[in-house]
């Protein structure tokens, strides 16, 4: 049903839409460039120490977004569908990591030593991503596999009924106040290196720096599993056409099934990361910052593995410099986040790097 | 043992922990507790248990029919051995991790050392887990004893028919054949409802008329989505940002602060409309053209973008910022002050007769079947010659003027407005009761309002898990009845697509001469 | 068809004058007609606020403050005194609905409520067209009793008195010049940080930033790093427990390991403690002490004994909404008037009974209510976080 805009519309005699849109780009584009110079010529109100702050902060928060931003983009280049719910996934994630933790401090096992520090981290990171995962697999199996064939518009509520049903199950569960993370000792939040900038001290915190890796290496991995093995080459074919997949025997009931599993290994990861690095945890950490990571995704290219991680990176990084250079206030950053997102999608649908995993629309 | 039974057994065991650890069996042990003045709450919360459990052996039972008493027992037999052990082993935990004082409820914040109590009956944890599985096995052999004897005793088939001919026999009567045979049958249906309608608020009272206005106004909501979501097919999630944008209008042009521009209600209620729908037609020109699930997260971006706006520091002195604008106008008629709940209830009713109209009408021109085209396929409108974007502007553009209006009228009402009324929820139960009423169709967007909208207001204890049910409800709908509770006639077609070949010539013919 | 319209009319004055006359040998003089409470039926007061939703712990706490009240005063001149809960949510829509149905019922008498100001503000003209009068526990914006509604009492201070003394502590006593506002971009906070900010101007300090943030997140790091860049010594803040917390976690990362975290009475509470947990450490909040009385000292062993939790716990506002309530019935049985078998209670004579209050001895002080309707008695105390417990600020 779907189809990239530019190829299918028919030729107009003056395409009008294009000027306008050349303009608004220029009009924008002009606009932010005024702002910068403005901001750091001019006006000067902050030093280069809280231009590396915001930098900072930006990175780590779009690394997340990054992890959270690679789930909705496998599945969207598998089956063309937004899993409203991953963000959801990702907080339930979180919340497995949390209790987690919690056990293992009350057995007084977190801060015995450095070893089992480490492996109390580790063990959480496994715990919250095989719950994501599951949550993630049976959400799949329950919510979206019988909708298959269904039209588009029928999945996508079902999702947004899936999201909202996580998500006040959560509030139900868990209760609507927020928990505050138990980190390791070694790793406390706002500990880390101090670097020297300007003669002020700007911290980087070591669960920062540890989101930052491991979001990485995820990405990494991904990209080898979708290029390298066998599993990403189903996963490939059956972004490409189902019904030949088929054809050539794979059982693409599988295939799917899978996707949603690393998707769900990746949102239990990211919720971790979150967990530890923000360190306060509630029923709603999900579904503004999947909305956040979907336009990340989209940003970067949907479909598009390094796209995801390039977009989640922009957008962290404009939502936390976005208001300083433009001089509004920070509540303001949802704002300036969903702005992006409509501006990508109507100068540039594909994203930065394009749309990589399925070259043609189902 | 059968696999399928014990799969039975396994999902209503897990089923029931999920109730137990989200708090429905407390609420139904209080529900029940209050409906029949009881003492304490423990045989409701048991009750559900074991209604849980017994379906549990009917579904066992429908899986794998089986042909003998005893083969039955068994298939019930072993759905209650795995659900009772579950609970048993559960009530057994909970009661003992309670009984050693561990705070439970500071994980899970239902487990309550009161909602564990009931499940406990107070008792010993070892004695009520036996007690507990005693009972499961009981009702998992109940539910398939009483799927077996459906099956095999005919109960049902028999109750069948003589509900049948009782219908029957009354259609047969001779009052009601004249009254179908007479020539204003149809009439008299109409005046009788208009009737009834007219005058509802004289004796509803202030608290009703005011909780039915505002279910009116999310009649006039779903009516307008009804159009977007409905005919055009176009998924939109922000559909609050028109409601927020008539009813901020509407404030902003009658009410003393912050502008002082105190107009007349009459005058404000169409700008309100008319500002709504150009702000529909402004997001949609270059949103209307993409994917629809990226229309999706576009307009839900744009409905938090309205809403955060409203709220901030850079727009106070314009709109009021959180506060919020007070003493918004009413409206006046020869003099006369009609603002007040009661005479609201009349706009309301008003407005929905002719939103409804409006759309139905709609609905059977060419302009609708243009939309049913765009959603079938939009390629293949689009083949045919349909305009695409020029009517799912007008959708968009219709539908935004209805949300305006009702917003404007919203904020008359409440003589207040503010950014806390504008919530992505509001959108999401507009969306839902759309969905659930039956997307297209105009009487099912009005019972979708009263069961949505209405019935939580009556049921406040049920309120924490109404999200809850809206999120199931829209999955559950999506997957065994797409078309709705009271689907359109079409959308039936369409949606169980074995007869809907009669429909495409006709979208030929009406979509070649656009 | 006329003759039918005459006989109508006929039997609808027949029957008014019928119940007119025949029905009681009251007469009721008060300007806004009188509640009539029937022999055996309860006199209705009601509790409203969010005993579900976000905002839940607040609601509940304060409808139990409210229970004991009523359970201290069980009755006005032997008619039982009935409480009414009912839930807003926090929201004004919400609010607006359920005055709309105590408006409707003739036995409600008087409000403890709301608890928000949002939903007050939509409920006032509700009340007022009802005649109903109300004493809220906890709605402090000050524009509410600039409406000059009759009816309208509260016994919270403003938020304007809070940022007049929060502006003047850490000028005075706690000697700071340079501050920085921040607030979560809600009525409550927005207003309290421009207050404190316009106070602490007037006493010739210096506002160096501000910067609102969405509440709700849970990374604040971006703008306090923009605040950091203009070096306050301290940031006030407007607005909640769990945005406070995260900010307060959050700054030392950021660039302001020295400047010191002030909150509001939206700050003062476990949940921050908790949240926050070392970070927590020097921080402010603002508190309404309840000064050590027995009847204070009975209310928290009765609290305790009947809900199981310790009394603030949940929020700090359980006393004022059992003081709202209390002044509430005070007035009750000073107005009601007996007659016959039934209780009448002029509506006007109520409402000018209740703001004509004076020294009424309840948990949070002493009760005197202004001719506007502000009946604060309490004197707002500045709480410091030490070892994990709030403790009054130095030089109070």
């Amino acid at each position: 049903m779907d189809r990239s805009e530019a190829q299918s519309r028919p030729k107009r005699y003056i395409d009008f839409g294009r000027w306008i849109r050349l303009g608004i780009g220029v009009i924008v584009v002009g606009f932010l460039l005024f702002r910068l110079w403005n901001v750091l010529w001019i006006e000067r109100a902050y030093g280069l120490d809280t231009w590396t702050r915001f930098a900072v902060s930006g990175i780590i928060l779009g690394s997340v977004y990054a992890v959270v931003a690679l789930g909705y983009t496998l599945v969207y280049g598998i089956l063309f569908m937004i899993n409203f719910a991953h963000g959801d996934v990702m907080m339930l994630g979180a919340f497995a990591g949390y209790f987690t933790l919690e056990a293992l401090k009350s057995i007084g096992f977190l801060n015995r030593s450095v070893g089992t520090s480490v492996l109390s981290v580790i063990i959480a990171f496994s715990v919250g991503m095989l719950f994501s995962m599951l949550i993630a697999v049976l959400l799949e199996r329950i919510a979206y596999r019988p909708l298959r064939t269904a039209p588009r518009l029928v999945p996508l509520i079902s999702a947004i009924g899936s999201s909202l049903f996580l998500q006040n199950m959560a509030q139900l569960a868990f209760g609507a106040e927020r928990h505050t993370y138990a980190n390791p000792d070694m790793i406390q939040r706002n500990s880390g290196w101090m670097v020297m900038i300007q003669g002020k001290e700007v911290l980087i915190t070591y669960t920062g720096v540890l989101t930052l890796v491991i979001s990485f290496l995820l990405m990494v991995g991904l990209f080898l599993l979708v290029q390298k093995t066998k599993m990403g080459k189903a996963m490939r074919a059956v972004a490409q056409d189902k019904e030949t997949a088929a054809l050539m025997g794979i059982d693409v009931d599988q295939v799917i099934s899978n996707t949603f599993a690393i998707s769900g290994l990746l949102a239990g990861a990211a919720g971790v990361m979150w967990g530890l690095h923000m360190g306060i945890l509630y029923h709603y950490v999900g579904f503004i910052p999947g909305m956040k990571a979907f336009t990340a995704a989209v940003l970067g290219g949907i479909g598009n593995i390094p796209g995801a991680m390039l977009g989640g990176l922009t957008l962290g990084i404009l939502e936390a410099v976005g208001p300083a250079i433009l001089g509004i206030p920070f509540q303001l950053k949802d704002v300036l986040a969903f702005s992006i997102l409509v501006l990508v999608l109507i100068f540039r649908p594909t994203g930065i790097l394009g749309e990589v995993l399925s070259k043609e629309r189902a | 043992m059968k696999r399928t039974s014990l799969e039975s057994g396994l999902l209503i065991g897990c089923l029931s922990l999920f109730f137990i650890v989200l708090g429905v069996t407390s609420l139904t042990g209080s529900l029940v507790q209050d409906w029949f003045k009881l003492s304490s709450p423990i045989l409701g919360g048991w009750l559900l248990l074991f209604l849980m459990t017994f379906w549990g052996g009917t579904l066992a039972f429908k899986k794998s029919p089986s042909k003998s008493w005893s083969e039955t027992l068994r298939t019930g037999l072993s759905v209650g051995l795995v659900a009772g052990i579950m609970l048993a082993l559960t009530i057994w935990g909970l009661g003992t991790l309670n009984a050693q004082a561990v705070p439970i409820r500071e994980w899970l914040v239902q487990l309550t050392p009161a909602a564990i109590a009931m499940l406990t009956m107070g008792r010993a944890p070892v004695v009520a887990a036996l007690l507990m599985f005693v009972v499961m096995l009981l009702a998992g052999i109940g539910g398939a004893a009483w799927a077996y004897a459906a099956l095999h005793y005919q109960w049902r088939s028999v109750l069948n028919t003589r509900w049948l001919s009782a219908r029957e026999s009354v259609i047969n009567m001779s009052l009601v054949q004249k009254y179908q045979q007479h020539q204003y049958s149809k009439q008299i249906a109409y005046g009788v409802g208009a009737l009834v309608l007219l005058t509802a608020p004289l004796y509803l009272g202030r608290y009703w008329n005011y909780t039915l206005g505002t279910v009116g106004l999310y009649v006039i909501l779903g009516l307008g989505l009804n159009v977007v979501v409905g005919m055009a097919g176009l998924l939109d999630l922000g559909y609050v940002a028109f409601f927020a944008i008539g009813s901020y209008t509407m404030a902003l042009l009658t009410a003393p602060q912050p502008h002082d521009i105190v107009m007349s209600f009459w005058l404000a209620l169409p700008i309100g409309v008319l500002l709504a729908a150009c702000a529909g037609v402004l997001l949609g020109i270059p949103v209307l053209r993409m994917r629809g699930d990226y229309l999706a997260i576009v307009t839900l971006g744009f409905g938090e973008i309205i809403r955060i706006l409203s709220k901030s520091d850079v727009l106070t002195d314009f709109s009021g910022g959180p506060r919020g604008v007070r003493a918004v106008g009413g409206p006046m008629l020869f003099g006369l002050n009609l603002n007040n709940e009661f005479y609201f209830m009349y706009f309301i009713i008003l407005g929905i007769i002719i939103v409804a109209y409006a759309t139905h009408q709609l609905q059977r021109s060419r302009v609708g079947r243009a939309w049913m085209a765009i959603r079938e396929d939009e390629d293949v409108a689009e083949a045919m010659g349909i305009n695409t974007l020029k009517y799912k502007l007008l959708a968009f553009a219709m539908g935004s003027g209805f949300a305006g209006f009702s917003g404007a009228l919203f904020a008359s009402r409440n003589k207040f407005t503010g950014p806390e009324d504008f919530t992505l929820l509001v959108s999401i139960n507009v969306l839902s009761l759309v969905i659930i009423g039956g997307m297209g169709s105009i009487p099912g967007v009005i019972v979708g309002a009263l069961v949505l909208k209405g019935l939580p207001e009556m049921l406040r204890q049920l309120d924490d898990y109404r999200m809850l049910a809206f999120g199931g409800l829209l999955v559950i709908m999506m997957i065994l009845r797409p078309e709705g509770l009271i689907p359109s006639s079409r959308r039936k077609m369409e949606l169980h697509d074995d007869e809907s070949e009669a429909l495409v010539p006709d979208v030929l013919v009406e979509g070649g001469e656009v | 068809m006329r003759t039918r319209v005459v006989f109508v009319i006929t039997l609808v004055m027949a029957l008014a004058l019928l119940t007119g006359c025949g029905g009681s040998a009251f007469e009721c003089e008060d300007e806004w007609g009188c509640a009539e409470i029937k022999s055996g039926q309860t006199v209705k007061v009601a509790y409203i606020g969010p005993t579900t939703g976000d905002y839940s712990s607040f609601g509940i706490d304060m409808s139990r403050g409210a229970e004991l009240a009523v359970a201290y005063h069980p009755d006005v001149k032997g008619f039982p005194v009935e409480l009414v809960i009912e839930d807003t949510q926090g929201s004004p829509e919400q609010g607006a609905a359920v005055a709309n149905k105590l408006a409707a019922d003739p036995r409600v008498v008087a409000i403890d409520g709301h608890t928000f100001s949002g939903s007050t503000e939509v409920a006032i003209p509700i009340y007022e067209d009802a005649k109903i009068v109300m004493m809220s526990p906890s709605a402090t914006t000050p524009e509410l009793t600039d409406l000059g509604s009759p009816v309208f009492n509260r016994v919270a201070f403003t938020d304007r008195q809070q940022g007049d003394a929060a502006a003047a502590y850490i000028y005075e006593n706690l000697g700071i010049r340079k501050i920085a506002l921040m607030h979560d971009g809600g009525a409550y906070g927005q207003g309290l940080a421009e207050m404190t900010g316009e106070f602490f101007e007037a006493l010739g300090g210096t506002v160096v930033g501000k910067e609102a943030i969405t509440p709700g997140e849970t990374d604040y790091s971006a703008p306090l790093a923009a605040i950091a860049a203009s070096e306050p010594e301290l940031i006030y803040f407007g607005g909640y427990d769990a945005d406070s917390a995260v900010l307060a976690s959050q700054m030392g990362g950021a660039g302001l390991e020295n400047a010191i975290f002030f909150g509001c009475d939206g700050t003062y509470g476990s949940q921050f403690l908790d949240l926050a947990g070392e970070a927590a450490e020097g921080a402010y909040s603002t508190f309404v002490p309840i000064p050590e009385s027995g009847a204070f000292t009975k209310f928290r062993e009765d609290y305790k004994s009947k809900y199981g939790d310790e009394q603030g716990e949940l929020s700090p506002f359980s006393p004022h909404a059992h003081d709202a309530l209390a002044v509430l019935l005070n007035a009750l049985d000073q107005v009601a008037i007996e007659s016959g078998d039934n209780l009448y209670i002029p509506r006007k004579a109520l409402a000018d009974a209740v703001r004509n209050t004076k020294d009424f001895e309840a948990l949070t002080g002493t009760i005197t209510c202004s001719d506007t309707g502000e009946c604060a008695a309490a004197s707002i105390l500045f709480m410091i976080a030490q070892d994990g417990k709030w403790v009054p600020g130095p030089g109070q």
